[in-house]
């Protein structure tokens, strides 16, 4: 027996690390380093073994043999030999302990090449993860979705939690019919606060937060200043510049007017602007004399891409000053984070402000806390008016005839009367100008989250943690519409001001307990967990101002207003068990019970479980770790059950908002609600392979999972003639199937260079086993004419529009006048990717290295009414086609039988294919493409330059983000160019604001 | 659930069962559809799409048919359950939403044809959410009864039982009230005249036992003063503006209608000029739409008044009646005076003016075209209750639509030919399946010229 003291530092940095565990193998006796890295243990065996342990190092195992000074040296740990990963609850886990799929991703990934929207740094990083970023201008949300659509009508969003909180992950985005995106709650999580996220993509990994976690869960974990050396001060600067990547193209040869020609002049001088003369039909355009759209004698020329000279170049900015410290008890990290972000719109900004507060605190041997405290402030100014609706500039741009100057656009906006001049009658089309300076909105949103966690070792092997923290939100929208529109309430103008708050508030104990029983260790858990739901909302609105430009409720005549609350609650309780034999074959089991407020009381209550099974043969067999270093067989199965939002069971009236009239109008809700709901149930299963070979040089993860979700709860369409669109039922089967694989591979390593390579694949299938009895078909979205459905023994999301009309043969069959007819309506394709996945390469040669990220799509449909819109608009490049000739439609003539001959005028054709037969068959795209998402290249300055300063570290990053397509089938539409971040808002692109590209520096600093 | 209530007084239903009727007076079954086929204007834009007689309306379709049993049916049906139940059972109340149901099923099977009605709008009340079809027929003698048995109960009935301070056509005048339910009984009786004789004859001899409407007093009218206003005041001068027919024009000035400039704006050349129905897509390019009349002030102002049925088109059922069933061309002559008289009335002609009116042929039957002309008058009268006066067309023939031939017409689906009915949507066709189907095997393909049961002409 020995006392051994010594010192523990980071291998590369010599710099003394805190809190590294030291244990002597195989007691239960250890004691943690100290603030200088010193440590020491009394009565330790002279054949004993020390164990170093620290999180995000490799582990060191040393015998004491004697020695009473043991220093050393941890090296971090780049491959993660033994991952640890953080897993539901908060958990932390040996990755080789799992018996499900989990990726982790580290805080460089994320806060390097910085988003907006942590998630967005997620595409093409994870396999089973889809996200989708729409083009909706700063501070737009995302679609995320793990492991395909699982359910006909819930939001299939994951479930994030930070820090062991689970918070607000509400979608955004919006309809066909325009309206602004206003992000995702998950935009408020600050990248440069991330520590790491962990995605649990299946059941079984999520089960323990119940319903909760029956999309995923992404965990996201701080940082909490801990393991920083030095005085503890860092920066992080970003600077990016955002400009346009993609925009349709232009036909460049005729300008406005109708059937090759102008359009009459009007008593006043002006040709006349209604349908069709406003459209891009007329002549050729040769720089001949004529009048244009203002009543001017003009040139009639070409104007070029109105998008280039529309937008602008946008950035953005992002300061972080993080101060972090500890002592041997205490540590704490405080950081403030500024964003600013200009969007390629001009009077689209984002400001933000994040403030972050962490400490942690071991007040005694057994007893630590954890606290946290976030808030956010921000600001967003006009975000862009999208799809139909009348603010929208990139419609409004994209169907402007070839020959109208974007200057006199801007330059004659409003006349002497306050009216808006505008190039045709159409109400849908502003002048763009006209909307960027008179259809404005500004959003504040003001978030909060704290959280108070503890972890009491009451007594040998029982510990007991409990944590509680509130995700709180406050929101206030305004938004407004000039007088002089026609398009604004004819021409009255209109304001509206929204404002609200939501809480979530969660709390959650833990018991744990471990035994070990030879070569058998425990851990057995039981837990409990409440979580409430408030949200409410005031709305005002009001139209027809009495004063010009003055934006307040008081200033219109008509106003309404209206306000909701909602309320839900859920209490669970649970069981996990952890039991491991031999350090190479562990099993995991974890029973939860939920009781929902949203179900009816005889249905409330409900159960779900997992068992999750991981086999390390490599261990168990002592494989040769240079051939198989790391061999996991992985098995994992789970019910888990759902609830529903509010309110959902009871028939109720609403009192009608009403301002003239004496009297009470009610009405009744057009769905019909159920009475005997019952919780929906997801069973999921998923087998799978972690191998590692040659000392891990390569390493392969591999999952193939199935999910079936039955009983959902939705409201299904039911005959119109019942008085009533839909009925809440439990009804529908949706199956998933699907596989991932992760490979990563160091192809070369030297001491100078060294080449990562990262690959992902992920293929899922989602098929619709059943609907409600009779029904045969759910439209879960529509644009135009076309609709993504659900259709019993089909995939999900199939894309159904309408055909031409054809013979047996398939032949279209064409009229006299040489036009198609509308056909039957059929499948057109389905927006879910044959597969998708991406590729890394990180190559770094001394300081140096470069990082590239590429994502591939394969498959999957969408439709394009942009395209649709500018075709039969007669703007876009595809409009040529047969103008000069008419077009000779492929068919055959419906009354003779013979081929068609008759050529049909290019205009006609267009508009009565698409327009009033609303045909969709040429408009549905192929989604396929191949992006390059993120390239940085790092400098790391030496030590040796570095030494004599105060700089502990520094950093230099050259970074862009989505900067160009390698490969796109749909050409010069972007596939991710949706207004929705919905299920199903890759199925629909509705002339978007271009795609951006970004670039710019990061500077990390540590001192 | 703090937003909403659960129980609640059956006015505020009935309200709103009665605003929504009116207001599906001005919904896109009469500004696309009925505005067109009736020949009262032309849309601009896309809008008129549906005057070319194509049918690629799928959503317009769906949607006009969840709105007719979404708006009224779907709170006429709830207020009839609660005026009949043992503890709130209202017999008065019961009768005046029976009226309302009858005029809202009206309406869906003169759109649809056969539509579902004795399963009809009872998704909540009795949980049908696949109702079945009945015929037009049955759905038709059905209506008769009904509005028979609620006039007996209106007649004498004690108005507080009613809706006192929450009836929006006649402030709870029972009177009236008799009036206008025998009114409509009138119009229904007459619109199976030519499918079921025998029963249109025996409804009107009982229509003419008990008061109807007679004077402008009577209308059946509200003002919508809620939103934006009146809807055709958003046509005038929003978008898609509404240009008037050259149809309903040359009728005006053809027979110096003072009327003229109720219905038609002048143009900004000061003059009338009406556009022609049905253009195709090149003729209409090339028409000069946007210097066509607008529709008239009077009809369009935020608080123009829009009507269910009025004296003036009960006058000209009562000359029609007189004349078909008791073959007297005298009384069927001053009812038809009377008619047009209480028509000028109705928006408020100068009375010189409408002296003078009075005096010119038109005035008169002739005896030759007696039906036309009450057809014709008919035609005016209804205005701005457009649909209705599709719906004349349909079933006298009058005015004369006829079968478009000329190059620069789109003949659509139908060769030219009026269209006769909505038809049922792949919503409908998805969500009732096994009904619809039956409902068409009966009826008819479902298209758009396949005519509904009372429509002979």
């Amino acid at each position: 027996q020995t006392s051994i003291s010594g010192t523990v530092l980071e291998k590369d940095s010599d710099l003394p690390l805190l809190g590294v565990s030291v244990l002597v193998k195989g007691t239960t006796t250890g004691t943690t380093s100290d603030f200088s890295g010193n440590y020491s243990l009394n009565n330790v065996a002279e054949d004993a073994i020390l164990e170093f342990s620290y999180l995000g190092f490799k582990t060191l195992e040393v015998p004491v043999t004697g020695q009473v000074i043991i220093n050393v040296r941890l090296e971090e740990d780049g491959q993660k030999l033994d991952e640890v990963v953080v897993t539901a609850l908060n958990i932390e886990r040996d990755k080789e302990s799992l018996g499900y799929s989990i990726s982790q991703v580290d805080a460089t990934q994320v806060n390097v090449v910085r988003e907006n929207n942590v998630m967005n740094s997620l595409n093409g990083k994870v396999s089973g993860l889809q996200v989708t970023q729409s083009n909706t201008g700063v501070d737009g949300s995302s679609r995320i979705v793990l492991r395909g659509i699982t359910t006909i009508s819930g939001n299939n969003r994951p479930l994030v939690v930070i820090d062991g909180i689970p918070i607000d992950n509400g979608g955004g985005g919006t309809g066909q019919g325009g309206g602004v995106d206003r992000g995702d709650a998950l935009s408020d999580i600050n990248p440069d606060d991330v520590a790491s996220i962990s995605v649990l993509k299946g059941a079984g990994a999520s089960a323990a937060y119940g319903s909760l976690g029956i999309n995923g869960v992404i965990l996201i974990t701080t940082k909490t200043g801990n393991k920083r050396p030095g005085i503890g001060v860092s920066l992080s600067s970003t600077f990016m510049f955002t400009d346009i990547m993609l925009t349709p193209n232009f036909q460049n040869e005729y300008g406005t007017g109708f059937f090759n020609d102008f359009a009459p002049i009007n008593a006043d001088g002006k040709p006349v602007l209604d349908y069709p003369f406003s459209w891009s039909w007329g002549p050729r355009l040769e720089g001949q004399s004529y009048t244009n759209w203002l009543g001017q004698t003009d040139s009639y020329s070409p104007q070029g891409n109105p998008y280039k000279d529309f937008y602008q170049t946008g950035y953005s900015i992002a300061n972080t000053v993080a101060f972090e410290g500890r002592s041997d008890k205490t540590s704490f990290r405080m950081s403030i984070t500024d964003e600013d972000i200009q969007g390629i719109v001009s009077n689209n900004t984002l400001g933000k402000q994040t403030f972050n507060i962490r400490g942690r605190s071991q007040l005694t041997d057994k007893f630590s806390i954890d606290g946290k405290m976030t808030f956010i402030t921000s600001k967003v100014e006009n975000r862009p008016d999208l799809a139909e609706g009348n603010g929208n500039t990139a419609l409004q741009l994209s169907l402007m005839p070839r020959d109208i100057r974007l200057t006199d656009v801007r330059n004659n906006t409003i006349n002497a009367q306050g009216q808006e001049i505008k190039w045709n009658l159409d109400n849908t089309f502003n002048n763009p100008y006209w909307a960027l300076n008179h259809l404005r909105n500004t959003d504040n949103r003001d978030r909060f989250q704290g959280l108070l966690a503890i972890d009491w070792k009451m007594f040998k092997n029982f510990s007991l943690t409990a944590r509680t923290g509130m995700d709180y939100r406050v929101f206030d929208y305004t938004s407004h519409g000039a007088r002089g529109a026609q398009s604004i309430k004819s021409g009255l103008g209109e304001y509206s001001h929204n404002n609200g708050k939501s809480r979530i508030w969660n709390s959650d104990m833990l018991a744990s307990y471990k035994a070990e029983i030879g070569g058998f260790k425990l851990t057995a858990s039981v837990g409990a967990m409440h979580r409430d739901e408030a949200f409410n909302n005031q709305y005002i609105n009001g139209f027809d101002s009495k004063v010009r430009d003055f934006y307040n409720i008081s200033n219109y005549k008509n106003s309404f207003s209206s306000e909701s609350i909602t309320k839900k609650a859920i209490t669970s309780y649970y069981a996990l068990g952890q039991f491991q034999w031999g350090g190479y074959l562990y099993f995991d089991t974890s029973l939860r019970n939920d009781n929902s407020s949203a179900l009816p009381k005889d249905n409330n209550s409900y159960w779900y479980h997992s068992e999750n099974l991981s086999f390390l043969f490599s261990r168990a067999f002592g494989l040769n770790p240079k051939f198989i270093s790391k061999g996991k067989l992985r098995a994992s199965h789970a019910i888990v059950g759902n609830d529903t939002g509010a309110y959902r069971t009871q028939a109720f009236y609403n009192v009608d908002q009403t301002v003239t009239l004496p009297y009470t109008v009610a009405s009744i809700p057009g769905s019909l609600p159920s009475f005997d709901l019952r919780p929906e149930t997801s069973k999921s299963w998923e087998i799978g392979a972690d191998l590692g070979f040659f000392n891990n040089r390569l390493m392969l993860d591999f999952t193939y999972f199935e999910t079936n979700t039955k009983d959902q709860i939705q409201a299904v369409p039911i005959s119109g003639a019942s008085g009533f669109e839909t009925v809440v039922v439990n009804a529908g089967n949706i199956k998933n199937n699907g596989i991932e694989v992760q490979l990563n591979a160091v192809p070369v390593e030297t001491d100078n260079f060294q080449w990562n390579l990262g690959v992902n694949f992920t293929k899922n299938n989602s098929f619709v086993a059943s609907l409600n009895e009779g029904l045969s078909s759910i439209e879960l979205g529509r644009l135009w004419s076309v609709s993504v459905e659900a259709r019993p023994g089909e995939e999900f999301g199939g894309l159904y529009g309408n055909d031409f009309k054809r013979d047996n043969f398939g032949r279209k069959l064409i009229t006299d006048n040489g036009l198609t007819q509308r056909g039957e309506r059929i499948l057109l394709g389905n927006i879910n990717p044959d597969w998708f996945g991406g590729i890394s390469n990180t190559f770094r040669f001394k300081n140096l290295s470069l990082s590239t990220l590429i994502s591939v799509q394969q498959g999957g449909e969408f439709y394009s009414y942009g395209r649709a819109y500018r075709t039969y608009f007669g703007t876009d490049k595809r409009s040529l086609v047969g103008r000069e000739n008419g077009i000779i439609e492929d068919g055959i003539n419906e009354n003779t039988g013979f081929k068609n001959e008759v050529a049909a005028p290019a205009f006609l054709k267009q508009f009565t294919d698409i327009f009033s037969n609303e045909v969709s068959k040429d408009q549905v795209l192929d989604a396929s493409n191949v992006k390059v998402r993120e390239v940085t290249l790092t400098y790391s300055f030496p030590q040796t330059i570095l030494r004599d300063t105060f700089i502990q570290s520094a950093s230099l990053s050259a970074i862009g983000r989505n900067l160009f397509f390698l490969y796109n089938a749909a050409g010069d539409i972007d596939p991710e160019a949706g207004y929705s971040s919905g299920p199903t808002g890759t199925a629909f692109e509705h002339s978007s604001l271009p795609s951006t590209r970004s670039y710019g520096l990061n500077l990390k600093l540590n001192f | 659930n703090p937003n909403a209530v659960t129980t609640i007084d059956d006015a505020a239903l009935y309200t709103k069962a009665v605003r929504s009727l009116f207001l599906e007076t001005t919904d896109l079954s009469a500004s696309r559809f009925a505005g067109h086929y009736g020949h009262y204007f032309v849309a601009g834009s896309t809008a008129r799409i549906p005057d070319q007689y194509g049918d690629g309306f799928d959503n317009n379709y769906n949607a006009m048919f969840d709105g007719l049993y979404g708006g009224a049916i779907r709170h006429i049906e709830e207020v009839l359950t609660i005026t009949s139940s043992p503890k709130t059972q209202n017999p008065v109340r019961n009768a005046m939403a029976n009226v309302i149901a009858v005029l809202a099923y009206a309406k869906a099977t003169d759109a649809y044809g056969d539509i579902p009605y004795t399963q009809g709008g009872k998704g909540k009340t009795e949980n049908i959410v696949h109702p079945s079809y009945d015929t037009q027929e049955s759905i038709y003698k059905d209506l008769i009864a009904r509005l028979t048995s609620s006039i007996s109960i209106l007649q004498g009935a004690d108005a507080a039982l009613g809706y006192p301070n929450s009836e929006p056509i006649f402030n709870n005048d029972m009177e009236k009230w008799v009036r206008f339910a025998n009114s409509v009984r009138l119009r229904l009786a007459m619109r199976i005249r030519f499918a079921d004789n025998a029963l249109s004859k025996a409804t009107v001899a009982q229509c003419l036992t008990a008061p109807l409407m007679e004077t402008n007093d009577h209308n059946a009218f509200i003002i919508q003063t809620e939103g934006t206003g009146n809807a055709w005041f958003n046509n005038r001068t929003g978008f898609p503006s509404i240009k008037m027919s050259v149809r309903l024009i040359d009728q005006l000035q053809g027979s110096a209608d003072p009327r003229l400039s109720v219905f038609v704006s002048k143009n900004s050349n000061g003059t009338y000029s009406g556009m022609v129905n049905g253009l195709d897509d090149t003729a209409f390019g090339a028409s000069n739409f946007a210097d066509k009349s607008d529709i008239g002030i009077p009809l369009s102002s935020p608080n123009s008044k829009i009507y269910l049925i009025s004296a003036a088109e009960t006058w000209l059922f009562r000359a029609e009646a007189a004349l078909v069933y008791d073959e007297d061309a005298v009384v069927a002559n001053q009812m038809y005076r009377q008619g047009i008289k209480t028509a000028l009335g109705q928006w408020e002609i100068d009375a010189s003016d409408i002296e003078t009116f009075m005096g010119s042929a038109v005035a008169s039957l002739s005896g030759v075209n007696n039906e036309e002309q009450i057809g014709t008058q008919l035609w005016l009268a209804v205005i701005p209750n457009y649909f209705e006066g599709w719906t004349q067309i349909r079933r006298t023939g009058y005015p004369v639509i006829e079968q478009r031939t000329a190059d620069n017409l789109s003949q659509g689906v139908t060769n030219g030919v009026l269209p006769t009915r909505f038809l049922y949507s792949s919503f409908e066709l998805n969500s009732n399946y096994v009904n619809v189907s039956a409902a068409i095997a009966n009826q008819g393909p479902n298209r758009i010229d396949t005519p509904v049961w009372w429509d002979k002409n």
